[in-house]
C-alpha cells in the first residue's frame, strides 16, 4: 500500500480525506479478503470456485494499483508483494532466507511451510531458516569461532551430564535421598547435586564434576544442549546447570527440533561440522556423525535408571556412594578434549585452520590408545560370522590395536570370556594376557589403556 | 495505525447482577472482555472511549443468562504494510532483531538492515555501523517500515525493513541526554 503514490493530496483539504477514508475502507477490505482466502486454502474447504472469483477479483484490484506505482517504487519494493513474484525490472524471486511465523522476513510474504527451509525452534519460536541461511551462517560462525579459538560440544542431558528418576520410581533404599532433597532447599549450597523438578515429580542428580566441566569447557568450547526429552525439561535442567545462562542461552536443541524422528543430526546445529564434538551416551541416535561421537559411560545414579539398561547391577545411590571427582569420567573426557583442543589449534601444523577436521584428530587421539596391541578374539562372536565387521573387533581397530585371526607370535592380548579354549590355554602357555571384552570397553570409555590384571578372565573354579 | 471505530459486541451477563447499577456492570464486563483483546479485522482494541448502545437483553434458554447486544466506539491500532512505526528493540541476535510498537511484535532480519552495520556478539549483542558511529542494541528505539504482516487469534507480528531512507536508530539509550 502505498499512500504517498496513491494519494498525493492526503495531506491538505478536507475534501479528500472522504476518499482517503473510503480507499482505506476499500484497502482494509482487500487485504482481509486476501488474508482469509489464504487461510481458507490452508484449511481446503470445498468452496474452490467462488474463492478463486474472490481472489481474482481482489488480485485485479492490487495489479491495478500496482502498476500505476511501480515506477515510483524502490528498488526493493518491485517485488510484488500480493503474488510474490517478479515484477518488471527482473529481480530475482525471494529466496526466502528467514521465515519468521510463517512469514518471509525479506519480502513480507506469507510462506507455506514446505520447501528447503528447516525449522529453528530453540532459537526463537517458528522460525524456520532456508538451506542458502543455514551455510551463510555456518560459514560465519566458522568465522568467528577460529577467530576466537573455539570448537563446538555438543552435549546429551540423560545418563551423560545429569541423571534422572520419577518420583515413583524411587524404591525404598533411595528413600534417604528425598530427606536429603528436602533439607537441600532449606539451605542454598552452591555445591548441590540432588535436585527435585517440582512440576515434573522428579529427582535429578548432576554428575560429580560437572560444574567445573562446563566452566572449563567454556574456554574451549561454544556449547550446545542437544537431548531427547521435551522441551521444558531440558530448560528446566538447563536453568540448573547453567544458573547465569551464560553456556547454553538459546542453544537448547531437544526432540521436537530434530529433523529425523529418533535420531540427532547435526542439521540444526548452525556450525560447521568439522568443528563439532559430541558427547553422548547413545551411539544409535547419531547414525550420521559417528565420527563426531565420542561415547561416555552411562551415569546410573538411580536404582530405576539402571533397571531400564541391566538388572542385578546396584545402582550408585544403592551403594550410597558416587563417581569421584577427580577421576571420574567428566574429568578423563575433559582432558581427552582439552587435548583435541590442543592438537586442532597447534600453530605448527602446516594445513590452513578453515580445513583442519577435529574428526580427524579425534582418530588420532583414538588410535593412540591401543598403539601396539595385537588382539586375538576367542569365542566373543560366533565363528560363522564375518569375524572383521563384528563391532567389538572394529572398536578395536579403531582404538590404535591390530585384530588378527589366529595366534601367532606377534599376539599380545587374547580376548576371551571364559578360561578353557584353546587360544586361552594358548595365551597361558605363552604367558600373553588374557583379557575380557571389557578391557577395550574400557579402554574406549576411559580413552586410556587399562591394566590387563584389572580385567583378567575369572579361572573357572573347579567343583 | 490507530483508528477510532464503532463496534458490537454481545454481552452476557449473569443475573446476580440485575438491579440499580445494571448498566454499569454491562459496560464494565465489556471493557474486561475487550480491552487488551486482538481480532484480525480490526487490530488490537487499544481502549473503549464510550458506549453508544445498548440492546435489549435477551435471556439465553436454559442458563438464564441475559445476551445485550452492546454498540461501542473504541481505539482499535492496526498496523498495515507499508506503514512507518516507531518501535522499542526487545531483542538482539544474529538473524536480525525483534522489536514492540505497543502490543505488536516486529522482526527485521539482517538482511533488510543496511549492509554496513554488522552483528556484534557478547553480553548485549547489537548491530553497529563499522565506524560505531549508530549502534542497535536493546531498549533502543527504531524507525522501522512493515514488510508484512500476520495476524493470530490473539496477536499480530509483523515483518520489518529498516533498509530505506529516513529508517533506522532514532534515540540511543546509552546516549546521554
Amino acid at each position: 500500500m502505498n499512500l504517498a503514490a496513491e494519494s498525493p493530496s492526503s495531506s491538505c483539504s478536507s475534501g479528500s480525506t472522504d476518499d482517503f477514508a473510503a480507499f482505506l475502507e476499500n484497502e482494509i477490505e482487500a487485504q482481509i479478503e486476501e488474508e482469509e482466502i489464504e487461510e481458507e486454502h490452508i484449511e481446503e474447504e470445498d468452496d474452490d470456485e467462488i474463492e478463486i472469483e474472490i481472489a481474482e477479483h481482489s488480485n485485479k484490484r492490487r495489479k491495478v494499483m500496482d502498476d500505476e506505482s511501480t515506477d515510483e517504487e524502490s528498488p526493493l519494493n518491485t517485488v510484488d508483494l500480493a503474488n510474490g513474484q517478479i515484477s518488471n525490472g527482473g529481480n530475482v524471486v525471494c529466496a526466502h532466507p528467514i521465515i519468521i511465523r510463517n512469514l518471509c522476513s525479506h519480502c513480507g510474504e506469507f510462506v507455506e511451510e514446505a520447501g528447503s527451509s528447516v525449522a529453528f525452534n530453540y532459537i526463537h519460536k517458528d522460525l524456520r531458516l532456508g538451506a542458502s541461511e543455514i551455510e551463510k551462517l555456518r560459514k560465519e560462525d566458522l568465522k568467528h569461532l577460529l577467530k576466537d579459538k573455539k570448537l563446538i560440544l555438543v552435549l546429551d542431558l540423560d545418563h551423560t551430564l545429569i541423571n534422572s528418576s520419577r518420583m515413583i520410581d524411587i524404591i525404598p533404599d533411595e528413600q534417604y535421598l528425598i530427606k536429603q532433597v528436602e533439607e537441600g532447599k532449606e539451605t542454598d549450597d552452591p555445591n548441590q547435586t540432588l535436585f527435585q523438578l517440582g512440576r515434573y515429580h522428579m529427582l535429578t542428580k548432576l554428575r560429580p564434576f560437572v560444574r567445573t566441566f562446563l566452566k572449563e569447557a567454556k574456554n574451549m568450547f561454544e556449547m550446545y544442549i542437544y537431548t531427547m526429552g521435551e522441551r521444558a525439561y531440558a530448560m528446566e535442567i538447563a536453568k540448573l546447570l547453567d544458573p547465569g545462562d551464560v553456556y547454553f542461552s538459546s542453544k537448547v536443541i531437544c526432540q521436537s527440533d530434530c529433523t529425523t524422528r529418533n535420531q540427532k543430526g547435526l542439521d540444526v546445529v548452525l556450525g560447521a561440522d568439522n568443528l563439532v564434538i559430541i558427547l553422548d551416551d547413545t551411539e544409535h541416535v547419531w547414525h550420521k556423525h559417528k565420527e563426531n561421537l565420542i561415547l561416555m559411560e552411562r551415569y546410573h545414579y538411580f536404582a530405576s535408571s539402571v533397571r531400564q539398561f541391566s538388572s542385578g547391577i546396584k545402582s550408585l545411590s544403592e551403594m550410597k556412594k558416587d563417581e569421584r571427582e577427580s577421576d571420574g569420567i567428566l574429568a578423563t573426557i575433559l582432558s581427552v578434549l582439552k587435548r583435541a583442543h590442543e592438537m586442532f589449534f597447534d600453530p605448527k601444523i602446516g594445513i590452513d585452520l578453515s580445513s583442519r577436521d577435529v574428526r580427524q584428530i579425534l582418530k588420532l587421539i583414538r588410535q593412540d590408545i591401543l598403539e601396539g596391541c595385537n588382539i586375538v578374539f576367542s569365542r566373543v562372536f560366533p565363528s560363522d560370522v564375518q569375524a572383521n565387521e563384528q563391532p567389538i573387533w572394529k572398536l578395536a581397530e579403531q582404538l590404535g590395536a591390530t585384530c588378527l585371526g589366529d595366534v601367532d607370535d606377534s599376539v599380545t592380548h587374547v580376548v576371551a570370556v571364559v578360561p578353557n579354549t584353546q587360544k586361552a590355554e594358548w595365551a597361558r602357555d605363552n604367558n600373553k594376557f588374557l583379557v575380557t571384552p571389557r578391557w577395550i570397553e574400557a579402554a574406549n570409555y576411559l580413552w586410556q589403556r587399562q591394566k590387563e590384571e584389572d580385567f583378567a578372565v575369572p579361572k573357572k573354579v573347579d567343583k | 495505525m490507530f483508528f477510532h471505530i464503532v463496534l458490537e459486541r454481545k454481552i452476557q451477563l449473569h443475573p446476580r447482577y440485575f438491579g440499580p447499577h445494571l448498566r454499569d456492570k454491562l459496560v464494565a464486563k465489556l471493557m474486561k472482555e475487550v480491552e487488551g483483546t486482538c481480532s484480525g479485522r480490526h487490530g488490537f482494541v487499544v481502549a473503549i472511549t464510550g458506549v453508544e448502545d445498548i440492546g435489549k437483553g435477551l435471556i439465553r434458554e436454559g442458563t438464564g443468562f441475559v445476551t445485550f447486544p452492546v454498540k461501542y466506539q473504541c481505539v482499535v491500532f492496526r498496523p498495515f504494510k507499508g506503514e512507518i512505526l516507531e518501535a522499542v528493540v526487545t531483542m538482539v541476535n544474529k538473524m536480525g532483531f525483534f522489536a514492540e510498537a505497543g502490543p505488536v511484535q516486529i522482526f527485521v532480519s539482517n538482511h533488510l538492515i543496511p549492509d554496513d552495520m554488522e552483528y556484534q556478539a557478547g553480553d548485549m549483542p547489537n548491530y553497529t555501523t563499522s565506524d560505531g558511529s549508530v549502534k542497535i542494541q536493546k531498549d533502543c528505539e527504531v524507525r522501522l517500515k512493515i514488510m508484512g504482516t500476520r495476524v493470530d487469534a490473539t496477536e499480530i507480528f509483523c515483518i520489518g525493513t529498516i533498509k530505506d531512507d529516513f529508517l533506522g536508530v532514532i534515540s540511543d539509550p546509552s546516549a546521554a541526554s
